[in-house]
């Protein structure tokens, strides 16, 4: 089975049959030796590749975990080749995007309406969290095809602060 | 000394003060809000008083509650901690009425270092250097762009009731000045309650360096070097050092002299701390910290001195004993903060539940930590959740200890900021000790090894397999989760009499 796997923003492949509780793996299409014995259930991994020992913490499930490697750290995502397939036709249908709250804060002050052109790192909005005022930025020049949130209100994580739709034409 | 002593704190503090007090025969009072039910200084204490409420305002910072605990469990005195009520002189103020004696210095000098404006006029009248700019309020932007003509920019906007980082703004031209102003405004009422904000000069590559003092109530004062605080984030320290690589001895005994005048300046007793902003081989007084500093462990590795033991020794009424010439300055030591917060999406706060911990150990590694498996970290508290602190010989080597200790941290649930400090202790100009308090700002720390990658996509791959294959041989997914659900509500709750009516723990063995 292969797997396409991001790691910190970069695309990896690994490919693994297993027979007998002995993986056979590929990475980038270079073949190593990998044991891998889970130590407890809570995320803790000793891994053996080509004879190099690593202490290995893992979080997360299936198509998203967090890997820490002697005190690094390692954002990935991953899927198979049939979700990869699965993905493919939604990938090609990117635009302005929906701008979600990453932590709980107070939304203080609005600084765009429905309808408004931004630019590029444009502010949308004031979110407070942790007693600081961050300034939340279009990541791209769009215009604001909907505002979630009203000023004052407590969001969570996750929530979604404001839809983007992408520009006709650029400006 | 005192037979018992209540600590209005939590995390790793309180511990941090337990910990000094029992090994003094002093016995310790924990408070604990409802969240901390099961906290570590809630079950490492003597005692555990509860507050009630989840919120620091219901509990942490309720004068009213921790007055009552502390006659109700017959405490003789009130140490603060830091952060909370550690730099409020009304409960200072009432904890002295009351009786008890105040871990701290007195509430005068607290009113007098904690108004930013006021502690500048004292700061200059007394000899010591502060930073070009006004001593007044400004009153809006308009009267902060001609004041600005004659400090000079590029200049910092600071809230006078101020600390922690919030509420400041640095500003490089007048046009950046209004945005700049309202935003700084907004920030400090939210944050203290008093919008006023004053002006000075944002000094060119600087250093922040601390010298750590301690005055008993005799007159005597001596000053325990220099900290090093350069390695921070919008004034948030990440990594502090003891000594400083930029101070040498004769500026060391200079910079410490003058601390000791500002501390006198204020009628200072116990342990504080003077920040300088050093700039240029200029040193300028910023602040004075009037209670115990997250970073004083450094200090304490490098001289010997337990500082706690220090503050209870003094508040008891003791007097030093010792001169400046007897401080021991031994070795190098480093404190990294770990704190629960994603480096690499620009240190934005992350919560969730400790899983999956391990602390690292070995030789001269110190872990004040407040973490425990289970412990959940949510917005309610300060998002530092413990220290890992080294001593070794020289620099070189405490550096490369700290890296090592960090490679053995792993804190599961949450993102800390350890990466950073990995990326920091590995950057060139911490190294040769070229840098500044822009050295954080300037680095980029989701950068990793294509090597490590594909290790941590091979574990990636292999955990999914795992889960997959677990799954497939348990009984059907409803069924356990809803055994688990029930095996998860294991806190019983009792009828209990009013809040605080009785001590709930006594005697308890850490």
């Amino acid at each position: 089975m292969k797997y396409f796997v991001k790691v910190n923003g970069r695309d990896h492949e690994v490919q693994v049959e297993e027979q007998a509780d002995q993986f056979s793996v590929e990475v980038d299409g270079a073949p190593i030796r990998v044991s891998y014995e889970e130590v407890d259930n809570l995320g803790q991994v000793a891994m053996n590749v080509d004879g190099m020992a690593h202490a290995v913490s893992i979080e997360g499930d299936a198509n998203i975990c967090h890997v820490v490697m002697a005190g690094f750290s390692f954002e990935v995502e991953l899927e198979d080749e049939r979700e990869r397939a699965a993905h493919a036709a939604e990938r090609e249908n990117v635009g302005g995007g929906v701008i979600k709250s990453v932590m709980p804060g107070v939304v203080i002050e609005l600084l765009v309406a429905e309808g408004d052109v931004v630019a590029e790192g444009g502010p949308l909005l004031i979110l407070e969290a942790m007693k600081m005022q961050n300034e939340i930025d279009s990541p791209s020049a769009s215009r604001v095809k909907t505002v979630h949130v009203a000023q004052g209100e407590a969001v969570s994580a996750g929530q979604k602060l404001v839809t983007l739709e992408a520009l006709e034409e650029p400006e | 000394m005192f037979k018992r002593i209540l600590i209005a704190n939590r995390g790793e503090i309180a511990l941090r003060i337990i910990r000094s007090a029992r090994e003094m025969g002093t016995e310790s009072v924990a408070v604990f809000s409802d969240f901390d039910r099961n906290a570590l200084h809630t079950r490492m204490a003597n005692m555990a008083m509860p507050l009630g409420g989840k919120l620091p305002s219901e509990s942490y910072l309720s004068i009213d509650k921790i007055l009552e605990a502390a006659k109700a469990s017959g405490a003789e005195a009130i140490h603060p901690g830091y952060g909370f009520l550690a730099e409020n002189a009304e409960f200072a103020k009432r904890v002295v009425e009351a009786g008890l004696a105040w871990i701290g210095p007195p509430p005068e000098s607290i009113i007098a270092m904690g108004d930013k404006i006021e502690s500048r006029r004292i700061m200059s009248a007394a000899g010591v250097p502060v930073v070009p700019g006004l001593t007044d309020p400004v009153d809006d932007f308009d009267a902060a762009i001609q004041a600005a003509e004659g400090i000079g920019y590029p200049i910092a906007i600071k809230a006078s009731a101020g600390g922690g980082g919030k509420g400041i703004r640095i500003v490089e031209s007048p046009d950046d000045m209004e945005a700049a102003f309202r935003a700084a405004s907004g920030e400090a009422v939210t944050a203290f309650g008093d919008g006023r904000l004053y002006l000075e000069r944002y000094l060119d590559r600087p250093r922040h360096i601390e010298i750590q003092v301690l005055f008993d109530g005799e007159g005597n004062g001596v000053h325990l070097y220099e900290r090093e605080c350069s390695v921070q984030r919008r004034h948030q320290k990440l990594l502090e050092e003891c000594p400083s690589i930029a101070v040498d001895e004769e500026l060391r005994a200079k910079m410490g002299e003058v601390a000791l005048r500002a501390g006198r300046a204020v009628g200072y007793v116990g342990a504080g701390t003077v920040e300088f902003l050093f700039s240029n081989g200029e040193f300028f007084f910023l602040e004075m910290n009037t209670r115990l500093q997250v970073e004083h462990p450094v200090t304490e590795m490098v001289t010997g001195v337990d500082l706690v033991r220090e503050q209870l020794r003094v508040a008891a009424g003791e007097a030093l004993g010792y001169e400046q010439a007897d401080i021991p300055r031994n070795g190098w030591s480093i404190e990294v903060r770990i704190n629960a917060e994603d480096p690499v999406t620009g240190f934005l706060p992350s919560t969730g539940t400790i899983g999956n911990l391990r602390l690292p150990g070995g030789p001269w590694v110190r872990v004040d930590s407040g973490m425990f498996r289970g412990m959940e970290v949510g917005l309610n508290y300060d998002p530092m959740l413990a220290k890992i602190v080294v001593w070794a010989p020289d620099r070189n080597q405490a550096v490369a200890r700290m890296i090592r200790a960090l490679q053995e941290l792993h804190v599961g649930g949450v993102r800390t900021g350890a990466p950073a400090a990995l990326a920091v202790l590995n950057d060139e100009r911490f190294l040769s000790g070229d840098f500044d308090t822009s050295i954080l700002a300037s680095m980029d720390f989701g950068v990793t090894s294509e090597e490590e990658e594909r290790l941590a996509a091979v574990a990636a791959v292999i955990h999914r397999r795992q889960m997959a294959k677990r799954s497939a041989l348990s009984r059907s997914s409803s069924s356990r989760e809803g055994w688990l659900k029930r095996s998860r509500n294991t806190v019983a709750t009792y009828p209990a009499a009013t809040t605080l009516a009785a001590p709930t723990v006594e005697g308890g063995q850490a």
